[in-house]
C-alpha cells in the first residue's frame, strides 16, 4: 500500500512537472514579411492523405519551386486517409511535427488553431497574398477562423492558411447507358439510375460513399441533405437537434436509404473513394459520385476496362455537376497549406515564401496543368485549368454552389458521430429515423459541453 | 567490483527501461485518468477525481462496446479451443509428417495482423471476393461478410479464429505429447475404448494447459484493435466496436486525454480481476 502511495505521489508530482502552462491557447502569428530565407540545403515537408494529388504536388513543386529555390527539395509525406486527422493531431499534440505545412481540410481548423498548432497568417496574407484574386468563400474555407457559415468572407477575421487543392463532387454517369444529357434532378438522377439497373443486369444503378471512416458517409448524407434543403445546423446558435432531423432532413435520409441505397451494388456500404472509381473502371455503375480530385485515374486505360484509349472511355464516361432539387448545393472539398507553429524558423520562412510563390497566378495555372484543382478565379477560369481534364469545368461551374460542415474544434467527434449512424442506416443496422435523430442529439451533446475536458467523448 | 555491484550494473540498464517504457507510462495513465487533460488543448490538468470513471461505467455506448466485446471473445475463443484442440489431437495420432503439418498449420500465426486484415477484407469483399465467388460457384447467393450487422461480427470472429486457432492447436499438441504413453497402454490392457481414453486421460491430462492456452487467448481477445481497424472500422455503425477501439476514438478524435486513460485503467483492472479468478480456479484445478 506504502509503495502503491508513493508510485502515484511520483506519477503526480512527474506528470504536473511534465504539464505545460497552458499559456498556448491561440494560434502564434507570422511574421508579415517574409524572414530572410537560408541558402543552405532545406527540405520543406508536407504532411497529406495517400491519393495522387499529393504525389502530383510533389513532383510539381520540385519542377517547378526548384527553379526559383534550388536548394529546397519539397517532399509531400502521406499516411492513409483514416489516419490523416490523428497523425498530424498527435503530432501537434506532442508540440513536435515532423512536417512544415500541414494539409487540414477544411473543417480540421477550427481544432488547429484553437489549440495553437498552426499560424495565424493574417498579416503575411495581407501584404503578400492578393485576396480579391479568389472567391471569398473558398477563401474562407480554407484559411478563415470562425468559419464564414454564410458564404461570404469576413475582412476582418484572421486567416490560418491558403488554398492548396480545390474540390467537390463530380456526378459520373454512363453515356453509353443513359444518354449523354445528364440528369437535371436528384429526383430524376434516381429514376434514370433505377432504369439504367433494371436494362442493364450486373450494372448497379448508383455508386457513392458509404464507408464509415474518415468523413464518407457523413459527406453522403449532407450532400444530399443540402439539395433537399436541409440545414447541418444553425451556427449562429450552435443548434443541430431539431435542424438537422427537421422534416428536409428526414425527406433527406429518406432518399438516401430507401431510394439510393437499393441502387447500389450488394455489399458496397464500406465503399469510399477507390471503391467507387474501382466500380466505375470496371463498369459496374451507371451513375457515381466522386471527388474530382480523386477522379483523374478513371481516364487512365490500365485502370479501366472501359475502353483501351483515353478517348474509348471519354467516349463512354461524362462528367457533370451534382443535380439540383429544391438546392442546388453541392459539398465543399479540397484543402487549404498550414504552417505548423512547431516547425523550425528558417522552416517556417521556407513555408511562407512556398505559399507566396504557390498563390501567383501563373504558377496556380501551371498547378492546374500538372493535375492540381486552383482555387484563384483567374487560375480556374483559364484555358490551363478547363482543358486539363473534362471534369475541371465541373469544378469551375460548382465553386459558386459550395457548402462546408461545421468547422469547429469539435469536428473530429461531430463526424464520426454522422459517419457511424448514416453507415449503420445504409447498412440496415439502424432505422434511417433513429440514425438521424441520434446524430442530432449525440452531436448536441458534443457541442453543448462547449469543448469541456474530461468525463465526455465518449 | 563486488557481486552485488555487478548484479546491480547487468540489471539497472534492463531496470530503467522496464520503469521509463513500462511502469512509468502506466502510472501517468493512472495519474491523467483522474484529470480533464488532453494532449492536444493542453492547458494544466484538473483533477476531476472519479468523473471519468464514473462517465465510462454509467456510458450507454460503453456497455454497447462491452457486449460486442463480449460476444467476440467467448465466441472467437470457444471456436479456436475447439479447432485447435481437434486439430492437435488428430495430429498427435500422426506418427509421420507431423512437423510438417505442426509448421503448416503454424503459417497464419506468423503474420502480422494488419496483413491478416487485408488479406481477408479482399477475400471477403462481397463483389469481387474469393469468399462469394466460390458461393456463387455452389449456386449459393451473395454473403455481405463485412457489411451486415450479424456477419460482420462473424467475420471477424472467424478471421481471428484462422489466425489465432494454431495458438492453441500448438499448446494442446506439447500438453497431448506429454502424457505418458504408459497409461494409455494400461488402458489398452484393460480393453477400454477410445472414447474411455480420451475422456479419462487425455482430457484431464491436457485440461489445465488448455485452460492457460484459453487464458493467453482471452486476453488477447478482450485488446482487439487491428483487425477490427482494417476489416469493418468498426461498422456497420458501431456493431463491430470494440472496447479497445473505443477507447482508441475517445484518445485520438475527441483527444479526451484524461476520459481514454480512465477508460484504459478500467480495461487493465478488468482483465486483472477475471484473470485471478480464472488462476484461481486453475489452482483448484491443479490441487484436485
Amino acid at each position: 500500500m506504502r509503495l502503491a502511495t508513493a508510485a502515484m505521489l511520483v506519477a503526480t508530482t512527474m506528470a504536473a512537472c511534465g504539464q505545460d502552462d497552458g499559456a498556448q491557447s491561440s494560434a502564434p502569428k507570422a511574421p508579415a514579411t517574409i524572414p530572410e530565407l537560408t541558402k543552405d540545403p532545406l527540405t520543406l515537408k508536407f504532411i497529406w492523405f495517400d491519393w495522387p494529388p499529393a504525389h502530383a504536388l510533389e513532383d510539381f513543386a520540385n519542377a517547378e519551386y526548384a527553379k526559383e529555390r534550388p536548394n529546397v527539395t519539397v517532399k509531400v509525406n502521406t499516411v492513409p486517409n483514416a489516419n490523416w486527422h490523428d497523425a498530424m493531431f498527435t503530432q501537434f499534440a506532442a508540440h513536435k511535427t515532423d512536417f512544415d505545412i500541414a494539409v487540414l481540410d477544411s473543417q480540421h481548423i477550427g481544432e488547429a488553431v484553437t489549440n495553437g498548432n498552426i499560424l495565424d497568417i493574417t498579416d503575411f496574407v495581407k501584404k503578400n497574398i492578393d485576396v480579391k484574386a479568389y472567391n471569398p468563400y473558398l477563401l474562407a474555407a480554407y484559411g478563415q477562423y470562425p468559419q464564414a457559415e454564410t458564404g461570404k468572407r469576413d475582412e476582418n477575421a484572421s486567416l490560418y492558411g491558403l488554398p492548396l487543392l480545390g474540390d467537390t463532387w463530380t456526378m459520373i454517369y454512363r453515356k453509353d447507358l443513359i444518354g449523354d444529357k445528364p440528369p437535371q434532378t436528384w429526383d430524376e438522377m434516381i429514376s434514370v439510375a433505377e432504369k439504367c439497373q433494371t436494362d442493364n443486369p450486373g450494372v448497379s444503378g448508383l455508386a457513392f460513399h458509404q464507408a464509415n471512416g474518415s468523413d464518407a458517409a457523413a459527406v453522403t448524407y449532407n450532400t444530399v441533405n443540402g439539395v433537399y434543403g436541409g440545414n447541418l445546423w444553425d451556427a449562429k446558435t450552435r443548434k443541430i437537434d431539431g435542424v438537422l432531423n427537421d422534416a428536409a432532413g428526414q425527406e433527406a435520409m429518406d432518399v438516401l436509404v430507401n431510394k439510393m441505397k437499393p441502387l447500389t451494388a450488394k455489399g458496397s456500404g464500406n465503399w469510399f473513394i477507390d471503391e467507387v472509381n474501382a466500380a466505375v473502371a470496371q463498369g459496374k455503375a451507371c451513375i457515381a459520385f466522386n471527388w474530382i480530385a480523386a477522379s483523374g485515374g478513371l481516364l487512365d486505360p490500365k485502370q479501366s476496362t472501359l475502353g483501351t484509349t483515353r478517348e474509348q472511355i471519354l467516349d463512354k464516361l461524362g462528367f457533370a455537376p451534382l443535380p439540383s432539387q429544391k438546392t442546388n448545393l453541392v459539398p465543399l472539398g479540397g484543402m487549404g497549406m498550414h504552417v505548423s507553429a512547431y516547425s523550425s524558423e528558417a522552416n517556417q520562412a521556407e513555408a511562407l515564401n512556398f505559399m507566396k510563390w504557390f498563390e501567383q497566378a501563373d504558377i496556380q495555372k501551371k498547378w492546374a496543368a500538372a493535375g492540381g484543382v486552383p482555387a484563384r478565379t483567374d487560375a480556374l477560369e483559364s484555358p490551363e485549368f478547363l482543358n486539363a481534364g473534362p471534369f475541371n469545368k465541373v469544378y469551375a461551374d460548382s465553386v459558386p454552389r459550395m457548402r462546408d460542415m461545421w468547422n469547429v474544434p469539435e469536428y473530429a467527434r461531430l463526424v464520426d458521430i454522422e459517419n457511424t449512424n448514416v453507415n449503420a442506416a445504409l447498412n440496415g443496422a439502424k432505422n434511417p429515423k433513429d440514425a438521424l435523430d441520434d446524430i442530432a442529439k449525440q452531436q448536441q451533446g458534443v457541442l453543448d459541453s462547449g469543448n469541456r475536458k474530461g468525463g465526455g467523448g465518449l | 567490483m563486488s557481486d552485488r555491484t555487478l548484479a546491480v550494473a547487468f540489471i539497472s540498464p534492463a531496470l530503467l527501461l522496464l520503469l521509463a517504457m513500462s511502469v512509468f507510462p502506466l502510472l501517468w495513465a493512472l495519474y491523467l485518468s483522474f484529470t480533464d487533460y488532453s494532449a492536444t488543448r493542453g492547458g494544466p490538468a484538473h483533477f476531476v477525481w472519479f468523473e471519468n470513471y464514473t462517465a465510462i461505467l454509467a456510458s450507454a455506448q460503453v456497455h454497447l462496446r462491452a457486449l460486442t466485446t463480449l460476444i467476440y471473445v467467448v465466441g472467437a475463443v470457444t471456436l479456436q479451443t475447439v479447432l485447435g484442440f481437434a486439430i492437435a489431437y488428430l495430429i498427435s495420432r500422426r506418427t509421420r509428417g507431423r512437423g510438417v503439418l505442426t509448421t503448416l498449420f503454424l503459417v497464419p500465426m506468423m503474420l502480422s495482423p494488419v496483413v491478416v486484415g487485408l488479406f481477408w477484407r479482399f477475400m471477403l469483399d462481397a463483389q469481387f471476393g474469393v469468399i462469394n465467388s466460390m458461393l456463387g460457384s455452389l449456386g449459393l447467393g451473395q454473403v455481405e461478410w463485412l457489411t451486415r450487422q450479424r456477419t460482420a461480427l462473424i467475420s471477424l470472429i472467424v478471421v481471428d479464429t484462422w489466425q489465432w486457432t494454431p495458438f492453441i492447436m500448438l499448446i494442446a499438441l506439447a500438453g497431448l505429447t506429454a502424457v505418458p504413453k504408459y497409461l494409455y497402454e494400461a488402458a489398452s490392457i484393460d480393453r477400454a475404448s477410445e472414447w474411455f481414453k480420451f475422456r479419462t486421460i487425455t482430457l484431464p491430462l491436457v485440461w489445465p494447459l488448455l485452460l492457460i492456452a484459453v487464458l493467453f487467448r482471452a486476453i488477447e481477445a478482450f485488446r482487439l484493435f487491428d483487425l477490427v481497424y482494417i476489416l469493418t472500422n468498426g461498422g456497420p455503425g458501431v456493431s463491430t466496436e470494440t472496447l479497445s477501439f473505443h477507447v482508441y476514438k475517445v484518445g485520438f478524435l475527441g483527444f479526451n486525454t484524461g476520459t481514454a486513460s480512465a477508460y484504459g485503467i478500467l480495461m487493465v483492472l478488468i482483465v486483472i480481476v477475471l484473470t485471478q479468478l480464472y488462476l484461481r480456479y486453475l489452482n483448484k484445478l491443479k490441487e484436485d
